[in-house]
């Protein structure tokens, strides 16, 4: 059942992905209507003061300016900062004319600017365009122009500018945001994409090849002689295999840019034919620093097992995380010895257990335990606290130090 | 079966009939009954092949979900053989589904990947045990006789996600004390066996019987599925509840 649900789902992604920034193209559109409704206000703004403006002709030039750049940007919208800086200069333009049309003293007076609150429509275009960087410069530029047309500032002045910063702040924000989530869910959409398709080759791999080459696994180490040679050779791939589609995690994306790191995964490649990797179904986090150091000495502890251990010992490395510590034990399934010989060994610093493993163990704040069973076989308990209950540890420097120890080692 | 195994059969295609053919002595007077249920033809035949050579008595096969279940709770028997990815049913679905229906067979999982979480919802729902399928012959045939005995098969892969499930129940669960806990004896068994430990070897190394360790591991098999009956009730109470404050779910 599970089969059917991984293909018709995918062509509903790439239309929502196309349909770009929906915020952003209704912000488009208000501004190109309030363009249209600003001139409106403009003109209005002019004729109901016609008493006192000294040159009426000069005033209607400059409003036909902004009407032809209003029909021009509704009629085929431009939405590049090229065109929105001939908006904004001809809008700072227009500000700066109304020292053409009115006199000093009505303008200290405190009468609108020719242009009004038409240059709004650019400062919200350079937010759209630049997020709130670019609306703030733009309302700069206006602020400036409004601060040299009128010499001295009135209280008009200084408010409509506040305003006008606030405005393309705020919306140039607003801009930034959308644009983020948008990626984020498209980021989130391409994972689940990959997420499907990787699920749908594991069961393609698992119905086919693994069945197979169990299978063979199977029946060519019955056959014996050459057939299991054939047939162990199946095996490991087999193995590979089954690690590569187990690992249907794609929040180790997520898990790298937090820093933590799943040290199952970290720990897969020390799996072989002789070394079986047990962990618990729920990912282990660690902080990338320490789980790479307890990676180096579970590798070292592994070093031990082949040279120490003997011909044909297997091993076993259990990860177990009980909330406050994380434990990995490494068990062979060697010689095993004697705690007395251990103790010599270390003496004698020729256990690489010594120095690269307790000392690296140390160094994260953890210890290690080294103990031989009476059937045989060597343990090694490493044990980590996790770093929430110990976040004073000592930071990098003794990590560092205990990493060139061991390739000082032999 | 010692005498079959010594004769390794020389052809690989699968038997047509797997049908219970007595083909070896049987080493008493009820031999074990076994239902084989796989999808891959292939595997099911030599699966059942190897059962039958050894004495055992395959009385069905099934090839998805629905028919395993079917054919299991027609014939009844010792042992259910279950490859964890049937088309229908997922395994853990199988293990409920008997659970439901009362059927005292016993099941052992049989999987190829070796996916951890439907491992283990497996083992929650009431499989008795897991393998890999790349595991031997005689390591296959003995894990079939121990569960008829209902002894859990508990390989150390199996034994590490048990105790992480343990583990993350306790850390998730901490107001209400109702998922029941591993004693610290039993937490140290489940460590020894998911480092690959044997019963015996535990046993002498903890000074108990081999009796007394594997009590210690049917009580944890124990544990765990009460434990997810637990979070089935849970489950069922918060859906109850989420469906009381939000009655119209339509915005």
């Amino acid at each position: 059942m599970s089969v059917a649900t991984g293909g018709p789902q995918t062509p509903a992604g790439p239309v929502l992905l196309d349909d770009e920034h929906v915020v952003v193209r209704g912000l488009w559109r208000a501004v190109d209507v309030f363009r249209v409704l600003a001139l409106v206000y403009a003109a209005y703004s002019v004729w109901e003061r016609r008493a006192e403006v000294a040159h009426l002709s000069v005033a209607a030039v400059v409003l036909g300016v902004l009407a032809g750049w209003t029909a021009v940007q509704t009629v085929r919208p431009m939405r590049t900062v090229r065109a929105y800086t001939v908006e904004l200069a001809i809008g700072c333009g227009a500000i700066l004319a109304t020292r053409l049309v009115d006199t000093p003293e009505v303008i200290t007076g405190g009468a609108k600017t020719l242009p009004s609150i038409w240059p709004s429509a650019a400062v919200v275009g350079f937010a759209i365009l630049r997020g709130w960087r670019g609306g703030v410069a733009a309302a700069c530029l206006v602020a400036a122009s409004s601060f040299v047309e009128v010499v001295q500032p009135t209280a008009n002045t200084v408010s409509n500018s506040i305003f006008g910063l606030l405005l393309g702040g705020c919306i140039g924000y607003c801009v930034d945001l959308a644009r983020a989530s948008h990626s984020a869910l498209a980021e989130a959409m391409r994972l689940d994409a990959a997420r499907a398709e990787r699920d749908r080759l594991a069961r393609t791999v698992h119905d086919g090849v693994l069945q197979t080459l169990a299978f063979i696994h199977r029946r060519a180490t019955d056959l014996g002689g050459e057939s299991a040679t054939l047939g162990a050779m199946a095996g490991e791939q087999e193995r590979i295999l089954r690690t590569l589609v187990s690992q249907t995690d794609l929040a180790e994306v997520g898990r790298a840019l937090s820093g933590d790191a799943d040290l199952r995964t970290l720990l897969r490649h020390v799996e072989t034919d002789d070394v079986q990797l047990v962990s618990p179904a729920d990912p282990v986090l660690l902080p990338r620093r320490v789980a790479d150091e307890l990676v180096a000495a579970v590798e070292a502890a592994l070093d031990n097992v082949r040279k120490h251990a003997g011909e044909g010992a297997r091993a076993w490395v259990l990860l177990d995380d009980d909330g406050r510590d994380v434990a990995v034990t490494i068990r062979d399934s060697g010689r095993g010895l004697s705690e007395a010989r251990l103790q010599e060994a270390v003496g004698q610093g020729r256990l690489g257990v010594s120095s690269s493993i307790r000392g690296r163990l140390t160094d994260l704040g953890g210890g290690a335990v080294i103990t031989s069973g009476p059937a045989g076989g060597t343990t090694v308990e490493l044990r980590v606290p996790r770093q929430p209950s110990h976040p004073s540890h000592r930071p990098d420097r003794p990590a560092r130090r205990g990493r060139n120890d061991r390739r000082g080692a032999p | 079966m010692s005498d079959d195994a010594a004769t390794p059969t020389p052809d690989p295609t699968p038997d047509p009939t797997p049908d219970p053919a007595p083909r070896s002595a049987p080493d008493g007077a009820t031999r074990i009954r076994v239902v084989v249920a796989d999808d891959h033809p292939m595997w099911r035949d030599a699966v059942a092949r190897d059962l039958a050579d050894a004495g055992f008595e395959v009385v069905a096969t099934a090839d998805d979900g629905r028919s395993a279940v079917a054919r299991t709770r027609a014939t009844v028997p010792d042992v259910l053989v279950l490859d964890l990815n049937l088309p229908g049913l997922s395994g853990s679905q199988v293990c409920a589904a008997l659970a439901g229906a009362g059927v005292p067979t016993r099941v052992l999982i049989l999987s190829a990947s070796g996916d951890h979480q439907d491992v283990l919802e497996a083992v929650k729902a009431g499989a008795l045990g897991y393998l890999v399928k790349s595991a031997g012959r005689e390591e296959f045939l003995a894990a079939v006789r121990a569960t008829a005995a209902g002894d859990p098969v508990f390989t150390a892969g199996l034994a590490g996600l048990v105790l992480g499930e343990f583990r993350r129940a306790r850390s998730a669960a901490s107001p209400e004390r109702e998922v029941p806990e591993l004693t610290d004896r039993e937490t140290e068994i489940l460590k020894y066996v998911a480092t690959g430990m044997g019963y015996k070897e535990i046993a002498a190394t903890l000074f108990l019987s081999h009796r007394t360790v594997q009590n210690h591991v049917q009580n944890i098999f124990g544990k765990l599925q009460m434990h997810n009956r637990v979070e089935l009730v849970r489950f069922a109470m918060e859906r109850g509840l989420d469906l009381e404050e939000r009655p119209e779910p339509g915005a």
